[in-house]
């Protein structure tokens, strides 16, 4: 027995040491680009105005009266009659192709398209149309990390853009079962400088007479006076809008930041940069100065104002750099020289929205924070509430309707009672990504 | 494979001398173990050629139960798997069997199946990394007096599985790993 049992034990022992490897799959999803030239007359062809569609890939969302412009990523804009929140009805959608942000002033919808500022006509909701257009103010732009560039190689005039189209690949690889931080040829983040699904209440700065509807402080729009403001890589571009049908390329305004977001609140405007957050002074809407900035590390940044304190968020994750999640109350009462209150540890902060003294802070899939801010020294021991069994991206609180997306759609809440919200409605998302 | 040559022959050479049977009463047993887990890996990152690595990590275990009959022994194992980028907690049920052997020097066979976790494991910025299955089937050689305390070696093939989340690079939008680390483990123990 013992003698036929050892030679067995040293020969399944010596068969394990040669044959015993760890192995580890990585699955990776990666998003391929091929490159596509695209002309700008076709481009400038296509804005029409269709019957609704379904949502795919909601981006910005903009309300102005009893309406709702939701975009379609790179595609157009979803046109919604919100004045019973309880049942939205899809009223019609807008084609147009490169739009990622929205302004509405009156019955002017300003919208991007690649290259192009385009304003729409919207008194009849149902039925767009085009008014005017500025051509080749934007040089380039991202929609989900993928960049797009007009071209113009020979310095003769400017007739395509250098677009990519984009589809999803699965690959599986072997890898050391180790972290391998930098495998992949740099240490780049998917998709921080994406317009994703986001929006955000605002103080969004109203001139008399004038009516603009309600941006996010994701939003790169933003209306103040007879301008309006828009925010592309490190410039901002300033358009005269006193004819709100003529929009006229007006000024362009250059720094040395990365901006990301713009958020009127008084005379101020509140730039959201990858580094930190600017702050001008608009006491003159036709010369927006520098008055300071608020630096942090690499992260994303909504912010949001009310009453001299800006509430900035910062988070990590797949989507943005940084080590930090927190949300940092910044004093602004001297704009000139900002200065840290407090900073409240959260999980993972997304977009955030003020209906003083109640914030709404979502907290990606984690779920959705109520917070009562009266204090601003304990925060963290006033959480009104804690909504964990969703998906909250951002969030908007219009009265006591609250708007909240999240990656399976698009919900209103009435928030009447801030410690309970109630369900109003859900226009589902059709997802195309994985 | 002197020393497994030399214990057998100790072994044999003692067989004949035990004899004795004592009633058999149910006790607490421990086996506490301090170990290797070795292997290596064979992988293909980032061009078609493989690379091959060779891996170590230390392995502690602790086996508390019953002897439920004079050979077989059932409990729950508890202990700490020092991977290179994973701590894992398996717990586990397990058994140890004396195989038919006499003298000081005996053979058993030793398994422990159950679930690593991975509760003191620290993550780095971005990843998520989560325990999995974990079998741990085995042979050893006892040495000590039947009944007393004896010290042991150990091999067992060990598989642990995990799934790590990535943090993604620049294009892709989801990245993670799932890792079966299979390993040989080579311990030293006591048993009581």
């Amino acid at each position: 027995m013992k003698t036929q049992l050892l030679p067995f034990i040293v020969l399944v022992f010596s068969i394990g040491l040669f044959s015993c490897n760890d192995q580890c799959k990585e699955t990776r999803i990666t998003r391929r680009l091929t490159p596509l030239t695209r002309s700008l007359t076709d481009l400038r062809n296509s804005v029409k105005s269709e019957t609704k569609h379904e949502l795919v890939r909601p981006g910005k969302i903009y309300t102005k009266g009893n309406y709702l412009f939701i975009n379609e990523i790179k595609e157009g804009i979803h046109v919604v009659d919100n004045s019973d929140p309880a049942n939205p009805r899809f009223v019609s959608f807008i084609v147009i192709p490169g739009n990622g942000d929205i302004a509405v002033r009156n019955n002017i919808l300003y919208a991007d398209s690649f290259s192009d500022l385009v304003a729409l006509d919207i008194s009849d909701p149902e039925n767009a149309k085009e008014v005017s257009r500025v051509e080749n103010v934007f040089r380039s732009g991202q929609f989900d990390g993928v960049g797009w560039a007009l071209l113009n190689n020979t310095g003769g005039p400017v007739i395509s853009i250098q677009d990519y189209t984009v589809d999803y690949v699965t690959e599986t690889v072997t890898t050391n079962c180790e972290e391998n931080w930098a495998g992949n040829g740099g240490w780049f983040w998917n998709d921080m400088l994406s317009s994703k699904a986001s929006f955000s209440s605002s103080g969004s700065a109203s001139s008399s007479a004038q009516t603009n509807g309600q941006a996010g402080s994701m939003a790169r729009f933003a209306l103040y006076d007879k301008y309006l403001y828009t925010v592309e890589q490190n410039n901002m571009h300033l358009f005269n809008i006193s004819n709100p049908a003529q929009p006229g390329d007006f000024k362009t305004v250059t720094t040395n930041f990365n901006i990301e977001t713009i958020f009127p609140y008084q005379n101020k405007l509140f730039l959201g940069t990858t580094t930190g957050m600017l702050i001008f002074d608009n006491a003159n809407p036709a010369e927006p100065k520098q008055l300071s900035a608020f630096q942090h590390g690499r992260a994303c940044d909504p912010v949001v104002v009310h009453n001299d304190i800006a509430y900035v968020t910062l988070r990590t994750g797949s989507a943005c750099p940084g080590t930090a999640n927190q949300m940092d109350l910044v004093d602004v009462s001297d704009a000139t020289a900002p200065k840290l209150i407090k900073t409240y540890q959260m999980e993972n902060p997304h977009g955030l929205s003020i209906n003083f003294p109640t914030l709404f802070l979502c907290e990606g899939d984690k779920g959705l924070k109520v917070f009562d801010v009266k204090d601003k020294m304990t925060i963290d021991q006033h959480l009104l509430s804690f909504y964990k069994d969703m998906d909250a991206y951002d969030v908007i609180s219009l009265g006591s309707n609250l708007m909240l997306i999240g990656k399976d759609g698009f919900y209103q809440y009435d928030a009447s009672d801030p410690k309970n919200l109630r369900l109003l409605s859900k226009i589902p998302v059709k997802k195309a990504v994985p | 494979m002197k020393i497994f040559l030399t214990l057998l022959l100790i072994m044999l050479s003692l067989s004949f001398v035990m004899a004795q049977e004592t009633p058999f009463k149910k006790k607490y047993i421990n086996h506490t173990e301090l170990g290797a887990l070795v292997g290596r890996v064979k992988y293909a990152q980032g061009g078609p050629d493989d690379r091959v690595e060779s891996k170590v990590s230390i392995t502690a275990q602790t086996f508390n139960g019953i002897q439920m009959s004079p050979r077989l022994g059932v409990g729950v194992t508890v202990g700490a798997d020092w991977y290179k980028t994973a701590l894992i907690t398996p717990i586990a049920a397990g058994i140890r069997y004396d195989l038919p052997s006499r003298g000081t020097a005996r053979f058993f066979a030793l398994a422990d199946a159950g679930y690593g976790f991975t509760w003191l494991h620290q993550d780095s910025d971005g990843f998520d990394t989560k325990g999995g299955l974990m079998i741990n089937p085995g042979i050893g050689l006892r040495a000590g007096k039947p009944g007393a305390s004896s010290v042991t070696i150990s091999l067992t093939y060990k598989r642990q599985e995990a799934f790590v989340k990535k943090p993604a690079y620049y294009t892709q939008i989801k990245r993670d790993e799932d890792r079966v680390y299979n390993r040989i483990a080579i311990r030293l123990g006591i048993s009581f």
